[in-house]
């Protein structure tokens, strides 16, 4: 369990967040959602030190999260973070094993092991076929995958994802998803933000809704639908149709 | 892209050895090769031709060498620390920052050899770390940085014209300092600088994954647990050192440190580990070839190196950028 205890987070002088409370139970995928500059960020930047947090605490499995080095922390949670600063022109197959920097350090060589973990992470994405394209070459979606790979080889039970299909379309949208479900069924908790409730709803084990810079509900996707906070928070009205799969939501 | 690295690479290794051999056999004083070598192997320590081989080719050699290692090395750390193509030692204000307190450094302690690359480091560090800062409040923007750089060294450069108006006792040639030029070098003048540049350069050769990860843009680095700001000022520390240490014997050489790291981005691709001893071996190579034409062309006249870099460097950089649309993006 990844769990946020009355966290508070100062951007320079300006406080974002003042005693946020927040569980992601391990084992479950837990969505963020809010509106734009809600603050869902800067929480979880608490994670990779982007954000630094000025009082409260970070639980990983009952240990003190930000007492860990940041190596250690880059071992237990893996981060991909929303903006891209920079597209780096080199191979895909390199962003990748980049994603063994936690393990290898400055200087340590790669062993068998790391390249089996970096090749199952390319296949798992169905990057391999691009492994010797360089990055910014590629298409966004494929560009996002490859990000998404380096975060995989990072090989953590808790993975963070920070807004994942916004460079995507429909259909990689969902194959992102499906992705999703799999590493939930490999047994790993999946933190991520998404701005599509749709999606936010038929993929979460657990909703955590934001305003404000505040937390206004975290409970399973069923009972937000029955408390209407998704409406009364996004000001907009939900309609359902459902077929014989599953039910699908509709904002307007 | 690949298959060529193994061919460039042996290529690049013989040509630093070559260009060393060349420098040393070949100046304004034409020397046969047979005297030079029967005065070297007989050590005929009296004759004219071993003092000018030891006293005035040799340091003049090695300066070049360490010159092109130092300014290329640090180019490529500041490229990458910065996030920014077009940054190197002389784009961003650090060749200017490190002459200037060099200057300062001769006004005040004449005479104080070990003085010089010292307060070369000092200067030099001082600015990449202003021109960091300035950058960094004007939300670090890649403009923001090169014209901050550029600010900063027209400054530092109307400094150091002053001082050497002011104190026409001062035993520097402007017009060779504010060029670059290995002209009357000695080798204990070169000892220290050579011997900090030597271990900046191989402790830099070690940081070579940890540039690759700074490379991916400051949240992606702390994501894989980089401790981005320590490391940002180790490798800026660095870099100035590498620069300052030239800059105290050879002045401002400008083009090595842009040219020779996108060079080798284009030859070699954007990996560190590789980029960085490939621009030692190509930097060394190209400030010596350079100096050695300078010392040739005109005579016995001599243009100091960095006018010959310029010449050379300047429109073979532009036809790089040039052929470069659509082939490979520099990354920064």
């Amino acid at each position: 369990m990844l769990e946020f205890r009355n966290v508070s987070v100062s951007c320079g002088r300006t406080p974002i967040l003042n005693s946020v409370s927040v569980s992601f139970p391990k084992g479950c995928i837990t969505t963020l959602i809010g509106p734009n500059g809600c603050g869902k960020t800067t929480l979880l930047q608490c994670l990779n030190g982007v954000s630094t947090v000025t009082s409260g605490a970070v639980f990983l499995d009952g240990e003190d999260y930000l007492q860990l080095s940041l190596r250690e922390r880059a071992r237990r949670v893996s981060f991909l973070p929303q903006t891209r600063t920079v597209i780096p022109s080199i191979p895909a197959r390199m962003l990748v094993e980049h994603g063994r920097f936690p393990y290898l350090g400055f200087s340590r060589k790669k062993t068998e092991k790391d390249v089996r973990i970096v090749e199952d992470a390319m296949n798992f994405t169905h990057t391999f076929p691009f492994a010797g394209q360089s990055v910014d070459t590629l298409s966004g979606g494929i560009r996002q995958r490859v990000f998404f790979a380096m975060t995989l080889a990072q090989d953590c039970d808790y993975i963070v994802l920070d807004e994942p299909t916004t460079y995507l379309d429909p259909y990689g949208q969902k194959e992102f998803l499906d992705m999703i479900r799999e590493l939930k069924a490999q047994g790993k908790t999946i933190v991520l933000t998404l701005h599509d409730l749709n999606q936010a709803l038929q993929v979460s084990d657990r909703l955590i809704v934001m305003k404000d810079r505040a937390i206004v509900a975290q409970d399973t996707p069923s009972k937000c639908l029955e408390s209407r906070i998704l409406e009364k928070v996004f000001g907009v009205t939900c309609k359902q149709f459902s077929d014989q799969d599953r039910t699908y939501y509709f904002f307007q | 892209m690949k298959n060529h690295k193994f061919l460039i690479i042996p290529l690049l290794c013989l040509m630093l050895p070559a260009s060393f051999l060349l420098s040393i056999l070949f100046g304004s004083v034409s020397v046969g090769i047979s005297d030079i070598c029967s005065s070297i192997l007989f050590q005929k320590t009296d004759s004219t031709v071993y003092t000018l081989i030891t006293a005035v080719r040799l340091p003049r050699a090695l300066g070049g060498l360490f010159a092109g290692i130092g300014l290329s090395v640090s180019g490529v750390i500041l490229q990458t620390v910065m996030n920014n193509a077009l940054a190197s030692p002389a784009t961003i204000g650090v060749n200017s920052g490190s002459g200037f307190a060099v200057m300062l450094a001769m006004l005040l302690f004449p005479h104080n050899v070990l003085l010089i690359p010292a307060s070369a480091f000092v200067g030099a560090l001082f600015t990449s770390l202003a021109v960091f800062a300035l950058a960094y409040l004007a939300d670090s923007s890649r403009t923001t940085i090169i014209l901050a750089g550029i600010t900063i060294s027209s400054f530092l450069n109307a400094g150091i014209n002053t001082i050497k108006i002011l104190d026409t006792e001062l035993s520097v040639n402007l017009t060779s300092f504010l060029s670059g030029s290995l002209s009357g070098l000695t080798l204990g003048r070169l000892t220290f600088p050579c011997l900090c540049i030597l271990t900046a350069f191989f402790f830099s050769l070690c940081l070579g994954r940890v540039l690759n990860i700074l490379g991916l843009g400051d949240d992606i680095a702390r994501s894989l647990g980089l401790n981005v700001s320590f490391t940002r000022l180790l490798l800026l520390t660095l870099s100035s050192l590498l620069a300052g240490c030239v800059v105290s014997y050879a002045g401002l050489l400008s083009f090595v440190g842009l040219i020779v790291p996108h060079v080798c981005r284009q030859l070699f691709g954007n990996d560190a580990r590789f980029l960085l001893p490939c621009s030692a071996l190509l930097g060394g190579s190209f400030v010596l070839c350079c100096d050695l034409l300078g010392r040739l062309l005109f005579r016995p006249f001599e243009l100091p190196a960095g006018i010959i870099m310029a010449f050379i460097g300047g429109p073979f950089f532009l036809y790089l950028l040039l052929k470069k649309k659509g082939g490979r993006r520099v990354n920064a």
